[in-house]
């Protein structure tokens, strides 16, 4: 059983460690410890309560291996690295032999780690269980869990990565479609939220303008990274993008396909566009213009998709252009 | 070493703060003269969108926040105006942190993209980057809700 202790990293192969409740008392092991040990007071917790009964034990029989295994770990204070010499000291005189009792993984109920939640467990020679009582679990302190846990690097390391994970889990409520459990696709999608929210504040300060010619050449210009036009040349520019799709369009669809994407527009039927516009922006009537062939109203809507109808070719850009709808 | 974080407070203030700022510098834009000569229409939808800026970055937290701080800088600058920030202590301390914590390339990448678009993203740590982006999100979202309110209440009937 000590040797478990000494190597709780391969305990993980070892679960039944767990069917064996401690008969010991708590109260009694920590305050020998207590006592025994030159411990400094700041290695306590702030508001540590005294070591918790068979309620936390029992609790913390629940956890997985992993936790189990930070357990017997020493829950060191990271601003105290002269404990770890202490500690050590205390625990070969544990080692020894002078455990009366059954010392099971679980006993740590003193000496758990609070943010086992977050527990990467990282494989550690020597562990020493410390007397720091057990913390409330909703206070986020981070005990170092290495016996030679006192690298300040690798707490600091551990903090920041906890403190990155909170804020991301904030910012996951905020960004919509934030169900994301990666955390690369997360940053994904803030990265395109806050692109489109700016977008947003740039197409709302157009519209107000009512400048119609403007609003579509700058939207433009931002699908196509060109630079800015004044309306004048919004008609050749979006003449041209007509011609060029429909060359392409002559040799391959799915090549004029991607050119359209690759602009931020997406081809749609007609009458779907001319309902879209006229259900979207019913009183924008200054800014309908008439326009060519197909009579589709050119009309940019200031609602949350910025939408704007291309003459003629019912080109639409949306935002991502990500659904594309064959006429 | 760091102790545990306080409560990260990502308040903004309700949407009337937002639309008053607003409303402030439209009337301040239509004063100036040349704001309302229709020629160059481009301009005018710059101005206003710098307006809309400056404008949400006072409303949010006008100095407190490091992303408010930097687009007043920035749109100081552009003004060739003089700008006096209070200096805050908080600097030093972040500084002092950036050496043993600029890790992880996996998200370093990510982040790098997201400082470019967060005002002021240039000079922050990570998690502060987070921070900042939490409440500058949300300040764009009310902005943006704003001039879509006052977008509707104009439109002719």
């Amino acid at each position: 059983m000590n040797s478990s202790l000494l190597t709780p990293s391969s305990s993980s192969s070892s679960p039944h460690h767990l069917q064996s409740p401690a008969t010991f008392d708590h109260d009694d092991f920590l305050q020998n410890f207590f006592s025994s040990a030159p411990w400094p007071s700041s290695a306590l917790d702030d508001d540590a309560p005294p070591p918790t009964s068979d309620s936390s034990l029992a609790g913390f029989h629940h956890h997985d291996v992993d936790s189990r295994n930070q357990i017997t770990m020493i829950p060191l204070s990271h601003h105290n690295p002269n404990d770890a010499v202490d500690v050590n000291a205390i625990y070969s005189g544990f080692s020894a032999g002078s455990l009366p009792f059954h010392f099971p993984q679980g006993s740590g109920g003193g000496v758990m780690k609070q943010s086992h939640t977050q527990t990467q467990s990282q494989a550690t020679a020597s562990t020493t269980t410390g007397g720091t009582a057990a913390t409330p679990q909703t206070k986020p302190k981070v005990r170092a869990r290495r016996g030679q846990a006192t690298d300040p690097h690798s707490i600091a390391e551990r903090l920041r990565r906890e403190r990155i994970a909170e804020r991301m889990k904030s910012l996951q409520e905020l960004v919509p479609n934030g169900n994301k459990t990666d955390k690369a696709s997360m940053l994904d999608e803030i990265i395109d939220y806050v692109k489109f929210l700016q977008l947003q504040v740039k197409v709302l300060s157009m519209s107000r303008l009512g400048g119609a010619a403007s609003v579509s050449s700058q939207i433009s210009e931002d699908a196509g990274g060109s630079n800015e036009n004044t309306s004048g040349e919004n008609q050749t520019t979006a003449k041209m993008t007509e011609h060029q799709v429909a060359k392409l369009m002559e040799e391959d669809m799915g090549s004029a396909m991607q050119y359209l994407q690759g602009k931020g527009l997406c081809l749609m039927p007609i009458s779907l566009a001319t309902t879209i516009s006229t259900a979207t922006c019913p009183s924008r009537n200054p800014l309908i213009s008439a326009v060519k062939e197909a009579g589709v109203p050119l009309s940019p809507n200031a609602a949350t998709t910025p939408v704007v109808n291309v003459k003629g070719a019912s080109v639409v850009t949306v935002k991502d252009a990500s659904s594309v709808s064959k006429p | 070493m760091a102790s545990a974080d306080k409560p990260i407070n990502t308040d903004v203030p309700e949407k009337d703060v937002f639309a008053l700022h607003f409303l402030q510098s439209l009337s301040n834009l239509r004063r100036q003269n040349t704001f309302n000569s229709p020629e160059k229409t481009n301009d005018r939808v710059k101005k206003i969108k710098k307006a809309a800026y400056v404008s949400m970055a006072r409303a949010a937290g006008g100095t407190n926040r490091l992303w408010s701080r930097a687009l007043l800088r920035r749109a100081a600058k552009e003004n060739n105006k003089v700008v006096r920030l209070p200096r805050r202590k908080k600097r030093v301390t972040c500084l002092r942190r950036r050496r043993s914590n600029r890790r992880d390339p996996v998200e370093e990448e990510e982040a790098e993209r997201l400082r470019n678009l967060v005002p002021g993203g240039g000079g922050m740590e990570t998690s502060k980057l987070m921070e900042e982006t939490a409440h500058y999100i949300k300040c764009l979202s009310m902005q943006v809700k704003v001039m879509q309110c006052l977008v509707d209440g104009l439109a002719p009937k």
